[in-house]
């Protein structure tokens, strides 16, 4: 029986671009998060 | 929507007067909290991260994303998941780059609308903005209305059983009839609190669905399997596009998120959030949101098409598979949450609708109801006959007001957003330019969009241009005989109107109509907006009042 696989295009669509996005905002509220505590 | 089992309707039908009941009991607390004006159009600029970020999202997307989008990844495969990066990049700049800004300009300038907004921003003595902000608003949201409630009442005759003609018009009065006592009685608040409670609910169904079908397929690669052998193009992000075909579709899907810092009925939520701590707060909730519905709906999409072979309409894929899958109260939920995607986007629309009746026309251009009692009881009012209105709109299905529900999203989008940007931006663009750059987005959408179609209306295509010269020529003579319009304005129209041509010739000489209309019309409005203002200074220096 032939096997299917995600060609590469498919795999940055529908995991590697919402994964990079997600790490992004919370690396960004991280960081604001401790930009905020050293302003206080 | 697909036909309920009678086993299965009584629950169904259970479930829907519960969720009912909560959108009222929602509405009666915030109504409890509304005693303004500005408590009825902005909720006091009193809300939280969760509220406004919930809120601004899913009054954006309709019941587009449970059942256009799941329609697209079913008929597409992975390729028509391009929606989601388009949709998430318009989000960033809404969450990132807008809201941070226009919640400080719009609470300094005092602005209750996004046509205060413009018009404080860039002055606006004889209302020449307000008017075409406003006209465009009002002609975009009430066909969106109209279109949500067509689709609020064949939902709800499918949910509770009503059969013809005549359980299409309850359905549609039923779902109407709530929205509106929700949105008069609780103004702003009510719909930002009950976009809230169904936005969750919409992302609880999109995320916990297909994980649940995918554990009942039996893993992630049981599905990699069952659709490449239906079609091997269901596992490529091209699909069976190829070319310019391609190219076209996904500058077209990236080109859908150019639209989102336009939406009136979006930024104002930003305008609404209490401080700037909330918008940081607010820019997580938000993407996490629209991460996990639109590609928890692309992947429900995906599921069914290999769970459900015999289902011929792809955007009835989330309540086809939650009728296939599970328990009849979680399929209530389930269809709850589509009907609740459609519901939070008409109340959010219709409030906009109103507030540019009863806030922009009666208040600010004719001057009346100044008292902030009176601006809540004129409010109230109005949103209750912008309601009946959008009723009789959708019961006669009047085919116009369709017509223009296909120019909403990018007629909006390429208006607004370009002057949202620039007004953020602080420079470059005077009263002339916003001026020319709203006549130039909703002109180019409607002739881009005309082109796109000219297949199918061949003769409407043709008329474009001259069209657009009489549409000019009718303008520039209101705007002489009520002496409305300066040099500058008249600049305005001209080059909007130079600029629609373009478009047109653009899409006829160039085979450029595999593109969406949105992505031309933005840029075009954008530069409009930068050359007038550079051509036609403004004749006093108060024009960049609040900046």
């Amino acid at each position: 029986m032939e096997e299917y696989s995600l060609t590469l295009g498919a795999h940055l669509l529908l995991w590697t671009f919402p994964l990079a996005l997600v790490i992004l905002v919370v690396a960004e509220s991280l960081l604001d998060t401790r930009k905020g505590e050293t302003e206080r | 929507m697909t036909p309920l089992a009678s086993s299965t309707l009584t629950t169904v039908a259970t479930v829907m007067v519960v969720y009912l009941g909560v959108l009222i009991f929602i509405a009666w607390r915030a109504a409890k909290r509304t005693h303004g004006g500005e408590d009825f159009h902005l909720a006091g600029r009193s809300l939280g991260a969760w509220a406004a970020g919930i809120s601004s999202t899913t009054s954006s997307e309709s019941g587009w994303v449970t059942l256009g989008a799941v329609g697209m990844t079913f008929t597409h495969g992975v390729s028509g998941l391009w929606y989601a990066p388009g949709c998430l990049l318009g989000y960033l700049v809404n969450v990132y780059l807008v809201a941070p800004r226009l919640r400080p300009l719009s609470e300094n300038q005092g602005s209750v609308t996004l046509t205060d907004v413009i018009t404080r921003r860039w002055g606006d003595p004889r209302n020449v903005l307000r008017i075409t902000a406003t006209t465009i608003i009002l002609i975009c949201m009430m066909g969106y209305v109209a279109a949500q409630m067509t689709a609020a009442g064949k939902a709800f005759s499918s949910s509770l059983g009503l059969e013809g003609r005549s359980g299409y018009i309850l359905g549609v009065v039923i779902g109407a009839a709530v929205i509106i006592l929700v949105t008069s009685l609780g103004g702003f608040r009510a719909v930002a609190w009950t976009d809230l409670f169904q936005g969750l609910l919409v992302a609880g169904a999109l995320i916990a669905l297909p994980l649940y079908a995918i554990a009942r397929l039996g893993g992630f690669d049981a599905l990699i399997q069952g659709l490449g052998s239906i079609s091997p193009h269901l596992l490529s992000a091209g699909g069976d596009r190829i070319g310019p075909a391609l190219w076209g579709f996904v500058v077209g899907q990236l080109g859908i998120g150019l639209g989102y810092p336009g939406m009136p009925h979006v930024i104002t939520r930003y305008m609404a959030t209490r401080d700037d701590r909330e918008v940081q707060r607010l820019q997580v909730i938000a993407m996490f949101w629209g991460v996990a519905v639109f590609y928890g709906a692309g992947l429900v999409g995906l599921i069914s098409r290999v769970m459900l072979p015999g289902l011929i309409d792809g955007e009835q894929g989330l309540m086809a598979l939650a009728l296939h899958l599970v328990h009849p109260v979680l399929a209530g939920l389930l269809l709850a949450a589509v009907i609740s995607a459609i519901l939070s986007t008409v109340s959010s629309q219709l409030l906009v609708a109103a507030s540019a009746v009863s806030y922009d026309v009666v208040e600010e251009t004719l001057n009346k109801a100044r008292d902030d009692r009176r601006s809540l009881v004129l409010g109230r009012w109005t949103v209750a006959i912008v309601g009946v209105i959008g009723i009789l709109i959708a019961l006669s299905e009047v085919r116009l007001v369709f017509w223009f529900v296909l120019f909403a999203w990018s007629g909006l989008g390429a208006s607004f957003a370009p002057l949202v940007l620039l007004a953020m931006a602080r420079r470059g663009v005077n009263r002339h330019g916003a001026l020319a750059a709203m006549l130039t987005g909703t002109g180019v959408t409607v002739a881009w969009k005309l082109g796109r179609d000219a297949a199918a209306n061949p003769e409407a295509f043709a008329r474009v241009w001259w069209m657009t010269l009489l549409v000019a020529a009718a303008i520039l003579i209101i705007g002489h005989l009520t002496k409305a319009f300066e040099g500058g304005d008249r600049v305005a129209v001209a080059t909007a109107a130079g600029l629609t041509v373009l478009g047109w010739w653009l899409v006829q000489r160039l085979g450029l109509d595999n593109v969406y209309e949105l992505v031309p019309a933005f840029f075009l409005a954008g530069a409009a907006a930068l050359a007038v203002s550079a051509i036609a200074g403004t004749s006093d220096e108060v024009s960049e009042q609040a900046g």
